[in-house]
């Protein structure tokens, strides 16, 4: 209340409102209002059931080293993919691209002291772990078995466990949903003076058009899971066909929402290869506008394009052509993007640091990921490949090549902002090369395995290894890569972990990057900005002075390439 | 700007090199190792499809091979020097609309070329046979295995093991369902793929253009042995296959396979009803099931227009219901064997439930 100093009140200067920060372990760092904080959360929380969930796709491949089954039953295998799968979409891909970063990094880059609704966003966060808590707890109930989608009506013999899914799939959706709402709020409403549309970093772009698939698209999801859990509990026969329900119909209402949950996991990766390729090549991004339009382009046609999933699934095949149609279309935009990158590092100075790795390993992969998508979207191919380890290894290319990737190179990015030191550089080369070597072994052979005719989902292979004596060899050569990717990600978590007590200490811009989270101090005071800072350019000019005014900290102009990174040990970082 | 740049028309050319190696590849190499059958195809189908899959990987391979190449490249002749100051900064380069206008025109252009040459391949599969169908024959995917039904057999013969047949040259058309839970029915020399839906009949056609034994695969995970899943297809000459069919015949005929059902009367079904079928189905709407449905409209019941088995409720379908038993995710049902039905038992018991309309 101002009452006594009214004459002052136009005087008075924004961090007047800076509220206090709060006391106390449990309100500091458990119920924590503080965007930064619920960004670590979502952060930890993802990078534990990574590693859960990674492990449970390791038995999934030792499985196969043997036709007949390596190491346990069909029923454990089928399991086993199932909880790979809903874990890593829901507790993994979705919590860490739009949680963890989109919590941490859009607020600092609008230059707000937080998102609009914090309170919505703790509640978002704490919906995670409950989830995750009714997921796993399905495994006593012996668990799902009919892989993440959990199609009826084979998914209904899993009675218990599948309720439990369902229950999961509901609760995880209802934070995807707020959290959608909190950031377009945010986004709307809450940027710093003279960030225009046109001027926002293109990671927040990307988050716009992210948390609009999210508030969208996951309502049909919830339905979808809903019915389903209706199904098990109460035996509405929504799925039914004897009753007169319908299983396509289940297949429509899932795809409606995971068509766009996959560009979901993509289009925060764009955005944090659009901040690392300008930030280490040193140069402005190319095709500022084509970028941010396109992530736009592909939000909005994510929602028309679902039914490729289910061309060979009962579609009345007038109607496998518009969904043909639309999801080439999809493949315009999403090209123009990865040209812009490639043009990007044309005449750029390019430092490879970890994060530059990964975003360069992102571009190979991530290409290759989405050629084979060009593939699966002609229907008549697509009754090939479809339901055939081709899509498994399609999807993987670009999930781990890219969404995965796109988190990769963000983590060692942004790590020194969150902590106020580096990672180690020399795990981090380490960790990508395992990273791309053992992506590329474990998911390449998948695509002529596929072709040839092993289907997805197989816990043995027996007659197929008859017909194709490589196969075995193959899958082998699958399994022995797949450990490379294990190794990377366990050599991840220990250098987030040691890096915290042991990292050099990173300043204020240590890549000398142009965004406003780099004009504050490392880590960030708990209220962001002490004063609202004014913005009079886009922050990819690196030939212009930065574009800032009233900033906390004064800041260099043109911020040089750190060098604190520059006094790496030799090899790192050169 | 100075020009593009010292090696970059050497990698380009380098980099066209390849994307033409791996065309001509696809092109006139052997993919047999990828697409099995590619060089001598199985059906009329198989021809286009790989056709398809060729243009794509000429034309997506190119894509992929000039990114990757250009990616490397440019990473390695722009890397940060030693020498150079530490505020050196890269090229102000921000658009080049004639680049982008050509970036999005030409994948542009190729992606309606794809969709147009799609579309042809696409109605060849779906509407391609028409009314020139010479075969119609069934598939019905049970777990773990597939049934298959020929015109003139009223209820399959086939075990689980025993093969599909078809006859070379002639345009079918497969009819497609399940009794359980979602199945596919592909067959990866042809290329073609369908969903066993239950409820739903849909098909595939195409025509046979190579003798062989070829696999049937399940592709929709359906359960814990998903991955047995799996039966033969036989393609052979006309002849051959007449005969076999005929063979079927004569052995249904002996064997009692098929039912008559021209003999029944509905008052031997209905003292039969009480005895056989009371403990688990009432004669009363349809949901007032013990541990089946109720009976009493099955015939015609405009809200349940199925059978169990996903099938109209004609009486030969009801009849093959009762011959064969049921299982599935939402109960069983034993077989006439179980059951002690004979033929004629069966007759009387449809008879009976066809009167009840």
């Amino acid at each position: 209340m101002h009452a006594a100093t009214g004459t002052t009140h136009e005087a008075h200067d924004v961090h007047d409102h800076i509220h206090p920060p709060p006391e106390g372990f449990v309100r500091k760092y458990v119920f924590s209002l503080d965007h930064k904080v619920i960004g670590f959360q979502y952060f930890f929380t993802g990078l534990l059931i990574m590693l859960i969930a990674g492990s449970f796709a390791e038995l999934v491949r030792l499985q196969l080293t043997d036709p007949k089954g390596a190491i346990m039953s069909n029923t454990a295998y089928n399991e086993m993919f199932s909880m790979h799968g809903t874990a890593m979409v829901w507790l993994v891909l979705i919590p860490l691209v739009t949680g963890a970063l989109g919590n941490f990094v859009m607020p600092l880059q609008i230059g707000a002291r937080d998102v609009a609704f914090p309170w919505l966003n703790m509640v978002s966060f704490w919906i995670v772990p409950i989830a995750a808590i009714l997921l796993f707890s399905s495994m006593l109930w012996g668990g799902p078995h009919a892989g993440w989608t959990e199609y009826p009506p084979v998914s209904l013999l899993d009675g218990t466990a599948g309720a439990l899914w369902c229950a999961a799939i509901f609760t995880v959706g209802i934070s995807s949903t707020m959290t959608g709402l909190n950031f377009m709020t945010t986004i709307i409403m809450m940027r710093a003076p003279g960030m225009t549309w046109t001027r926002m970093p293109l990671f927040v772009w990307a988050t716009f058009a992210t948390a609009l698939m999210n508030m969208m698209a996951t309502v049909a999801l919830s339905a979808a899971v809903g019915a389903l859990f209706l199904q098990h509990v109460f035996h509405v026969p929504f799925f039914d066909p004897s009753r007169g329900g319908s299983p396509v119909l289940y297949e429509h209402m899932f795809w409606f929402y995971s068509h766009p949950a996959v560009y979901i996991f993509i289009i925060p990766a764009f955005g944090v290869i659009s901040e690392v390729v300008s930030t280490f090549a040193r140069k402005p991004i190319f095709g500022y506008k084509m970028i941010a339009f396109s992530s736009m382009a592909i939000a909005i046609l994510s929602f028309t394009v679902w039914a490729h999933h289910m061309f060979p699934s009962g579609l009345a095949p007038w109607l496998q052509l518009p969904f043909m149609i639309l999801t080439y279309a999809i493949g315009i935009p999403t090209g123009i993007k990865i040209f812009s990158w490639v043009a990007t590092l044309w005449g750029g100075r390019i430092y490879f640091s970890t994060a530059m790795l990964y975003a360069l390993g992102f571009l190979i992969t991530f290409t290759f990921g989405g050629i084979t998508g060009i593939f699966l979207a002609s229907v008549p191919v697509d009754l090939h490949a479809h339901g055939t380890t081709f899509i498994v290894a399609h999807f993987h290319y670009v999930v781990a090549g890219g969404s995965l990737m796109g988190f990769l190179a963000a983590i060692p990015y942004w790590y020194p902002k969150a902590t106020g030191r580096l990672m180690s550089e020399r795990l981090g080369h380490i960790g990508f090369w395992l990273f791309f070597i053992g992506l590329n072994g474990t998911f390449m052979p998948m695509h002529w395995l596929g072709l040839e005719g092993m289907p997805r989902r197989y816990a043995t292979y027996e007659y197929f290894a008859k017909a194709f004596p490589d196969a075995q060899f193959w899958n082998q050569f699958e399994t022995g890569f797949s450990f490379l990717m294990a190794a990377s990600i366990g050599l991840l978590a220990f250098n987030v972990l040691w890096s915290i007590k042991h990292g050099k200490v990173a300043g204020i811009n240590p890549w000398g990057a142009r965004t406003l989270e780099w004009t504050i101090d490392s880590p960030p005071p708990y209220y962001n900005f002490k004063k609202i800072p004014n913005v009079f350019d886009r922050p990819y000019d690196f030939d212009q002075p930065m574009p800032y005014r009233n900033t906390d900290n004064v800041v260099a102009p043109y911020p040089e390439y750190g060098a604190v990174v520059m006094a790496q040990p030799a090899g790192a970082g050169a | 700007m100075k020009g593009l740049g010292p090696g970059f028309w050497s990698v380009t050319l380098l980099l066209t090199v390849i994307s033409l190696v791996n065309a001509w590849y696809f092109l006139f190499g052997s993919i047999d190792w990828i697409m099995p059958g590619s060089t001598n195809p199985v059906a009329n189908v198989t021809y286009d499809i790989d056709g398809l899959f060729k243009f794509m990987a000429v034309f997506g391979g190119a894509i992929c091979i000039y990114v990757t190449g250009y990616v490397i490249y440019f990473a390695i002749a722009y890397r940060a020097r030693a020498g150079e100051p530490p505020d050196a900064v890269g090229a102000a380069l921000h658009d080049a609309p004639t680049l982008e206008f050509w970036w999005t025109a030409l994948p542009t252009l190729l992606l309606i070329v794809l969709t147009g040459l799609s579309i042809v391949v696409w109605y060849k599969i779906q509407f391609g046979v028409g009314s020139a169908t010479g075969l119609t024959t069934e598939v019905i995917g049970h777990q773990f295995y597939f049934e298959f039904r020929y015109p003139g057999l009223k209820t399959s013969v086939f075990s689980k093991t025993e093969p599909m047949h078809l006859p070379l040259g002639v345009p079918v058309r497969v009819l497609i369902t399940s009794s359980d839970v979602i199945h596919q029915f592909w067959v990866p020399e042809i290329r073609l793929k369908q969903a066993a839906v239950p409820g739903l009949v849909q098909n595939l056609n195409f025509t046979p253009l190579r003798s062989g034994t070829f696999d049937i695969v399940c592709s929709e995970f359906c359960g814990v042995d998903h991955s047995k899943m799996q039966g033969k297809l036989i393609i052979e000459p006309v002849a051959a296959f007449n005969k076999w069919l005929d063979g079927e015949k004569q052995a249904a005929a002996a064997g009692g396979g098929a039912v008559v059902l021209t003999g029944g009367t509905a008052a031997a079904g209905k003292a039969l009803f009480a005895q056989k079928c009371a403990a688990c189905h009432q004669i009363a709407p349809f949901d007032q099931r013990l541990v089946g449905p109720g009976l009493l409209h099955i015939t015609d019941d405009p809200a349940h227009p199925t059978l169990v088995t996903g099938l109209t409720p004609t009486p030969d379908h009801i009849a093959a219901i009762l011959q064969n038993g049921f299982s599935g995710p939402i109960g069983t049902m034993p077989n006439a064997q179980a059951n002690g039905l004979a033929g004629q038992d069966i007759a009387n018991l449809v008879a009976y439930l066809d009167s009840l309309k």
